[in-house]
């Protein structure tokens, strides 16, 4: 009498549906939509972290473009030869010839001197002779500013006519030590115990910036006027860009064939780069900083969706009770979980670039961040988003759906 | 209980011996029950008496510990979770004292939702929400959020979003309990406007009165079946009538108020 099964009507086998990818998307999305304000601060510290890092990447990016124009507008094609140090220790000076055969060199294009004279250089005959702030008197080429790119803001450049007179031009430190603001007929400093008229002001050197607290006058007057003994100090030389390594390796021995391990050849371009370099420090340490931010932002989304999925629990209930699989459940909360994190690195990618775009404005520069450094931005907040959100979905799609439906 | 000769429609629910105990406590004690096609009936008992055990058992939310269950000619003792789910998502609807509306979803959203899990894509779910909603007479209340609707009206939404599917059965938990009283008898009268049409209905009530008026009423007492109206032979269904969703179109269309 009890009942029997009926001849099982044929058991189709049962088979959950799919949901699309729009739906899960929505579905994800529809437990962010009711909670705004939640959504917006956890997202928030995720914005702030990956913000600081694209902020460090682009602003360390900006400067650099800054300075890659910079030295495209100086060119790097600058050499300067020096005297070293002799094999004995004593001081070396560049044989007398040294500029000319410098010039013979095929790929050079120019090339220019200054000589250090030992003369010193005052404000006026009154001053003590100790105080000689630290400006060097340098007998200078006439061709000098056209080789290291150097400009006259004031006056003139020495020419040929004057080079014999006691005429100076001043970089800008020595003009501010001497408290000289323009040039002039009228204008003159005391220079190797006699008055100089300064005929020209320049504007910073970038690429010789020993130039800046000069005091240049011509070759011929630093011979007669101060006793320079006419060997050059320093020589300036531009190479075609193609030849500049090789110049740079015959520099020495074409300089002084005698002694060419005595003499120094440098690249000041590399010199300007290589101080841009030193940021690298603190970059690396705001980078920490950021990802530190990044990693508080990640324990704050994991947090977020801990509490969701507790305070949803009859949600979670009334979709298994409507048919939704474990799986479909975990997808939901995952989903959300990457929601949440994506939203706050878009945000965070939005205010790196405001805060590079601000910063660069405010130096002048222009401003780069890099498109690896968004995409990662974006990548990373994706793979925290992921991971906080791994255990809350596993807890949500646990949860027996009896348990859940009884939550009030 | 004899199904050779006459039987007026197959079974879509069936209990056999089905226990269920919960550390020590057997909250369910070998209850039989057979529902069978186009029922409308009551399970009425106390608070204690095992009710809400039985709902989650007949729901497929919970397993029996022991004893068989077989929703719509599944043995869900052979099925898995995922085929669990499958089956509530096409062949069960639920309906709660609660409602479960989300907040700040629109009426037809929430209805539509309620078919997310069948496999139908978002227009045809959105087409049934609003043909389903008209039809429990909730046309004019489509873009409305639960905070703008009265409890009945919830509790037609949510009517609405457990039948939307065309369900082999229909399960209602104190359908009414958090209404009041001219709510709660519209509601009723849309319940059995649904049954009147063929669909199978199962009412969970604390409420004898409600549970009076129903064609087939069940006693649950210490988790024991007490009586059943049915083994009187007396109340019975409709005759079958043509396929589920059809009847079910129908009784939507005869419940409108």
């Amino acid at each position: 009498m009890t009942a029997t099964a009926p001849p099982a009507a044929p058991a189709r086998r049962l088979r959950p549906a799919r949901l699309s990818p729009l739906d899960v998307l929505r579905t994800g999305g529809s437990g962010l939509r009711s909670r705004p304000a939640r959504v917006f601060l956890s997202a928030l510290g995720i914005a702030i972290g990956i913000a600081a890092m694209i902020g460090v990447v682009g602003i360390s990016t900006s400067s650099t473009e800054e300075l890659d124009r910079k030295l495209d507008a100086l060119g790097t094609n600058l050499l300067t030869v020096a005297p070293g140090e002799t094999v004995g220790g004593g001081e070396a000076h560049l044989p007398a010839e040294a500029t000319e055969m410098i010039g013979d060199i095929a790929p050079v294009q120019s090339v220019s001197a200054v000589g250090l004279t030992e003369a010193r250089v005052y404000r006026n005959d009154r001053i003590p002779a100790e105080e000689t702030g630290g400006i060097g008197v340098y007998a200078a080429r006439t061709d000098l500013p056209a080789t290291v790119g150097a400009r006259v803001t004031g006056g003139r450049w020495l020419n040929t006519a004057d080079t014999a007179y006691p005429a100076v031009v001043l970089g800008p430190d020595a003009a501010a030590q001497l408290g000289v603001h323009a040039a002039g007929p009228g204008v003159q400093v005391w220079l190797g115990g006699r008055w100089f008229t300064v005929v020209g002001l320049l504007a910073p050197t970038e690429l010789a910036p020993e130039l800046d607290a000069a005091a240049l006058i011509g070759w011929p007057a630093a011979e007669q006027e101060v006793g320079f003994n006419g060997y050059a100090t320093t020589i300036y030389t531009r190479t075609e860009e193609t030849a500049v390594e090789d110049v740079q390796a015959v520099l020495g021995a074409t300089a002084n064939p005698q002694e060419p391990t005595s003499v120094e050849v440098s690249r000041p371009s590399d010199a300007l780069a290589a101080k841009e370099a030193t940021d690298d420090a603190l970059n690396g340490l705001l980078l920490g900083l950021g990802a530190v931010a990044l990693l508080v932002g990640g324990v704050g989304v994991a947090n977020t969706m801990v509490i969701s999925v507790l305070e949803r629990r009859a949600e979670i209930g009334l979709r298994r009770s409507l048919g939704a699989t474990r799986g479909q459940i975990r997808t939901q909360f995952l989903c959300e979980s990457l929601l949440l994190s994506a939203l706050g690195g878009i945000g965070g990618v939005l205010l790196g670039i405001g805060v590079t775009a601000g910063y660069a404005s405010y130096q002048g520069w222009p401003a780069v961040v890099p498109l690896w450094a968004m995409a990662g931005g974006v990548g990373a907040t994706l793979a925290i988003g992921a991971l906080a959100g791994f255990y809350p979905a596993v807890r949500a799609a646990r949860l027996p759906p009896t348990e859940a439906l009884a939550a009030r | 209980m004899t199904d050779a000769n006459g039987a007026p429609a197959t079974p879509v629910l069936e209990l056999h011996g089905v226990s269920k105990t919960y550390a020590d406590v057997h909250a369910l004690a070998g209850a039989d029950l057979t529902v069978r096609r186009g029922e409308l009936l009551a399970v009425v008992g106390p608070s204690g008496s095992g009710k809400s055990t039985l709902l989650n058992i007949m729901g497929t939310l919970a397993r029996p510990t022991t004893g068989a269950v077989r929703v719509d000619g599944h043995d869900i003792d052979e099925l898995t979770d995922r085929e669990l789910s499958a089956l509530r998502a096409t062949a069960i609807g639920f309906v709660f004292q609660q409602f479960h509306l989300a907040p700040g979803v629109r009426a037809l959203d929430a209805v539509a939702d309620g078919l997310l899990y069948s496999g139908r894509p978002l227009r045809r779910r959105r087409r049934l929400a609003e043909q389903t909603l008209r039809r429990v007479g909730l046309g004019h209340r489509l873009g409305h959020e639960p905070h703008q609707l009265s409890g009945g009206e919830k509790q037609r939404v949510a009517i609405a979003r457990a039948v939307a599917g065309a369900p082999a059965l229909l399960l209602a938990d104190e359908p009414t309990g958090a209404l009041d009283s001219r709510s709660g008898a519209a509601v009723m009268e849309l319940l059995h406007g649904l049954h009147r049409a063929g669909t199978t209905v199962v009412v969970i009530t604390h409420d004898r009165e409600i549970a009076a008026a129903l064609p087939r009423e069940v006693r649950l007492r210490d988790g024991r079946i007490e009586t059943d109206t049915a083994d009187g032979g007396g109340r019975t269904g409709p005759t079958r009538a043509d396929r589920p969703g059809a009847r079910d179109r129908r009784a939507l269309r005869e419940a409108r108020p």
